[in-house]
């Protein structure tokens, strides 16, 4: 049983209402935005972005406080529409299927994209059902699959060793940095392909960032990974592409490299170079 | 004197003034429970307990009227925790945050603040005449229902508040549904606090005795409610009968009356507290 | 010091540096034609300063690549600094040593000497050299650098024909080897100057356009 189930993951087509339309992204998912504007009642807190995400890569989100890098982020995941006032414009494309179509599954969408959040959020339960709670919501019952998927997770987040004698201890009682890969975990036990990150380590102590950084750069091997980031030095260390935006609008896209040694617009090189923001 | 001593000053007569007010509550309900314990404790026995009330104050008991208020108290819970709870849980959760919704809310915290008695004559109009179902503990259990409702919506409402967004986000982000966020995040979260509102206002329901006289509960009831239907009379209506009365004996016994009537009180008000202290201790 | 301060008060070390550099070079070439002993002296003192403000130099870049984190036009800011340092201060080195070939030879070097290895136009091309880049680097400007390049050519060709000149002349006259020597020795110090001044030029370029072009064949 946990084998079959095993399958039907990698394929990761999850086929729920008729009616719903599923977005296959399979692994090494490409990722297209076009036209993409996005409005708070009236603010125009987007106002018109293109831009392809390649598979496999890290790509960093930069650009001063307000600049619309944590909304943009937002919009993979289709945690936006939560919020009041919230309206959106153009197309973003996962393996070719527009993942704002009215009828698709957003519950679905989540799985397959996951996302850690800047303060570190475990739920109040034990470490244990925190990274089980992904695959207790879609119904998975096998006992034996989900011991196996939480451990292959823990060790995927780099916190296995540390917590695998205690994983029925409450997970608020890990330091701030555990509770972070903890999370990042929890996103991993059920096996996205794109994980959003949104400023991971700023609560962070250096170790835990270092930590973490390092787990990104294991991660990118299997998944896509988009980061936004304040930490001009961890864009420049962890990512393979950055994405400059500033007041809604994206500057520069480009190399991590070249946007660090030689970028085209003055205006990422005042940003970069602490010129202004 | 310059600003630095004045402000000493300041500091040291309000902090006195906090004591002595606090000490003067603390004096009054001591020498009120100490009245109460002095008047009624000897009264007390199995006997005083287990006695259906007489016309002689010394063969008087409780019984029935502890009976129709356990009868209340089990009643109003069916009927109003399910009820204000879920409802808690839409105007919180489901609702859209729009004109209606705010003023909805502003209506049912006025609810909350309407007069006791106010409640009575509903009741009494629609349960006791309309609906037909006499002075029974039923119409005495829905109104005590109504009035509590907003309380237990309130409490709700609160607790969920008080669970952090982050918590909803990182739900939502794994692909749960609302409805499994509610069941298995923000409901346990938010247990104890809503409980602790639930058990405050049960304990306020059981004390409750304005709307139950004007629903009809008998003063003088010399047998327990069997079923739903059955007339009934309740603790603090007991209390008033017999504080009414001429003879000494029958006060005594009010204060003994009123010793177990605190009692109930303080332990559901205990039990509010044990669960509001081990839910903070989770979020700590 | 913030990070504009700190970068403005690099910019004037490294102009500082060339004008000193400079000034050096010229004095240098007064004492080495009208034989002052005294202008030669004061060169070599001056040395002293040119090491002290190299040093400074190296040491502020250090700090700012710890502290400051540089990127981009920063970064490659803090690089050319760091390499036109090294090299204008070698420049200032062949200064010091055609200074004590003054001061160390009695002899003064004839004039006729000066003349037949064009050495006049020679120093003049040095000058306008040094001029360019100045200019290149206080206005970021990278077309007066690529000027240096030319010119340079200018430098290469007196130099192929130094060596015979100077054998011809020797033979004329043999009394006069060892001035002879000296200047054939000044004349290599002076192309070698030049190649200094391409590689500053190249620095140049490289910050203001992130252009690089060490190891190209230029135009």
């Amino acid at each position: 049983m946990a084998k079959e189930m095993e399958i039907n993951m990698e394929n990761t087509t999850f086929k729920d209402i008729e009616k719903d339309i599923v977005i296959e992204t399979k692994k090494n998912p490409t990722i297209e935005i076009k036209g993409v504007k996005v409005w708070y009642d009236d603010f125009n807190a987007i106002k018109g972005i293109d831009m392809d995400i390649k598979p496999n890569t890290v790509t960093a989100f930069i650009g001063p406080s307000g600049c619309g890098k944590s909304t943009f982020l937002r919009l993979f995941n289709r945690m936006n529409d939560y919020i009041e006032g919230f309206r959106m414009e153009g197309k973003i494309k996962i393996n070719g299927n527009n993942i704002y179509k009215k009828k698709v599954n957003v519950e679905v969408l989540r799985k397959e994209i996951g996302m850690v959040f800047q303060k570190p959020n475990p739920f109040p339960k034990s470490i244990f059902e925190n990274v089980a709670y992904g695959l207790k919501i879609q119904g998975i019952k096998d006992k034996i699959f989900i011991n196996e998927r939480v451990e292959k997770a823990l060790k995927q987040a780099d916190l296995w060793e540390e917590v695998k004698d205690n994983l029925k201890k409450s997970a608020l009682t890990l330091s701030g940095g555990q509770q972070q890969r903890l999370c990042i975990a929890r996103t991993l036990a059920v096996e996205p392909s794109i994980i959003l990150m949104d400023e991971p380590t700023s609560a962070l102590d250096p170790i835990s960032t270092a930590k973490i950084e390092d787990l990104i750069r294991e991660l990118k091997k299997k998944y896509t990974i988009i980061i936004v980031t304040h930490n001009m030095q961890q864009a420049s260390r962890i990512s393979d592409y950055t994405a400059f935006f500033y007041i809604g609008d994206l500057i520069e896209y480009d190399k991590t490299k070249t946007i660090f040694t030689n970028p085209a617009k003055k205006r990422t090189e005042n940003y970069i170079t602490g010129r202004f923001g | 004197m310059n600003n630095i001593q004045k402000n000493r000053l300041k500091n040291q007569l309000f902090k006195y003034w906090g004591i002595f007010c606090t000490i003067i509550g603390l004096v009054l309900l001591v020498v009120f429970i100490g009245d109460i314990l002095i008047d009624g404790l000897r009264r007390i026995d199995w006997g005083f307990i287990t006695s259906l009330p007489s016309r002689k104050p010394e063969k008087s008991g409780i019984y029935t009227a502890l009976m129709g208020s356990i009868w209340i108290l089990l009643l109003t819970t069916l009927i109003a925790v399910p009820m204000g709870v879920a409802a808690g849980i839409y105007l919180e959760e489901y609702s859209k945050k729009s004109r209606l919704a705010g003023l909805l809310e502003i209506n049912i915290s006025n609810l909350a603040g309407v007069p006791s008695i106010i409640y009575g004559l509903l009741g009494l109009e629609v349960f006791v005449r309309i609906m037909n179902l006499g002075a029974s503990v039923l119409a005495g259990s829905l109104t005590l229902s109504l009035l509590i409702l907003p309380i237990i919506i309130v409490a709700t409402r609160e607790a969920i508040k008080a669970v952090p967004s982050s918590i909803r986000d990182a739900s939502y982000a794994l692909g749960a549904s609302k409805w499994q966020t509610i069941r298995h995040q923000i409901l346990p979260a938010s247990g104890g606090g809503i409980l602790t509102g639930v058990i405050l206002a049960l304990s306020r329901a059981v004390g409750e005795t304005a709307p139950l006289i004007v629903v009809g509960a008998l003063a003088y009831v010399p047998f327990v409610p069997q079923n739903p239907m059955d007339e009934f009379s309740v603790l603090p209506i007991q209390i008033f009968n017999w504080i009414s009365r001429p003879q000494h004996g029958f006060i005594e016994n009010a204060a003994a009356a009123i010793i177990i009537l605190l009692l109930i009180t303080f332990v559901m008000n205990g039990i509010a507290v044990y669960f509001r202290n081990k839910w903070q201790k989770k979020w700590k | 010091m913030n990070t504009k301060e700190q970068r403005e008060s690099l910019n004037q070390s490294g102009f500082e540096m060339l004008t000193l550099c400079k000034l050096q070079l010229e004095k240098a070439k007064e004492a080495l034609v009208n034989h002052d002993t005294d202008l030669a002296e004061e060169v070599m003192n001056t040395e002293k300063r040119v090491n002290s403000l190299d040093l400074k130099i190296e040491k502020d870049c250090e700090k700012f690549l710890a502290l400051y984190n540089p990127v981009a036009v920063d970064l490659r800011f803090i690089m050319a600094v760091l390499k036109m340092n090294a090299e204008l201060e070698r420049i200032a080195d062949h200064a010091y040593n055609i200074s004590k070939y003054v001061v160390e030879e009695d002899k003064k070097i004839p004039s006729h000497l000066f003349k037949a290895l064009e050495f006049e136009k020679m120093y003049e091309t040095i000058e306008s050299m040094l001029d360019h880049i100045t200019f290149a680097y206080t206005e970021k400007d990278v077309k007066t650098a690529r000027k240096v390049f030319k010119k340079d050519k200018v430098l290469d060709k007196i130099n192929i024909k130094s060596f015979s000149i100077i054998e011809a002349e020797i033979k004329k006259d043999n009394t006069i080897i060892q001035p002879a020597l000296v200047l054939f020795s000044v004349v290599k110090k002076l192309e070698r100057i030049g190649d200094l001044i391409k590689n500053i030029a190249e620095e140049i370029i490289f910050y203001v356009d992130a252009e690089v072009l060490k190891h190209k064949r230029k135009k």
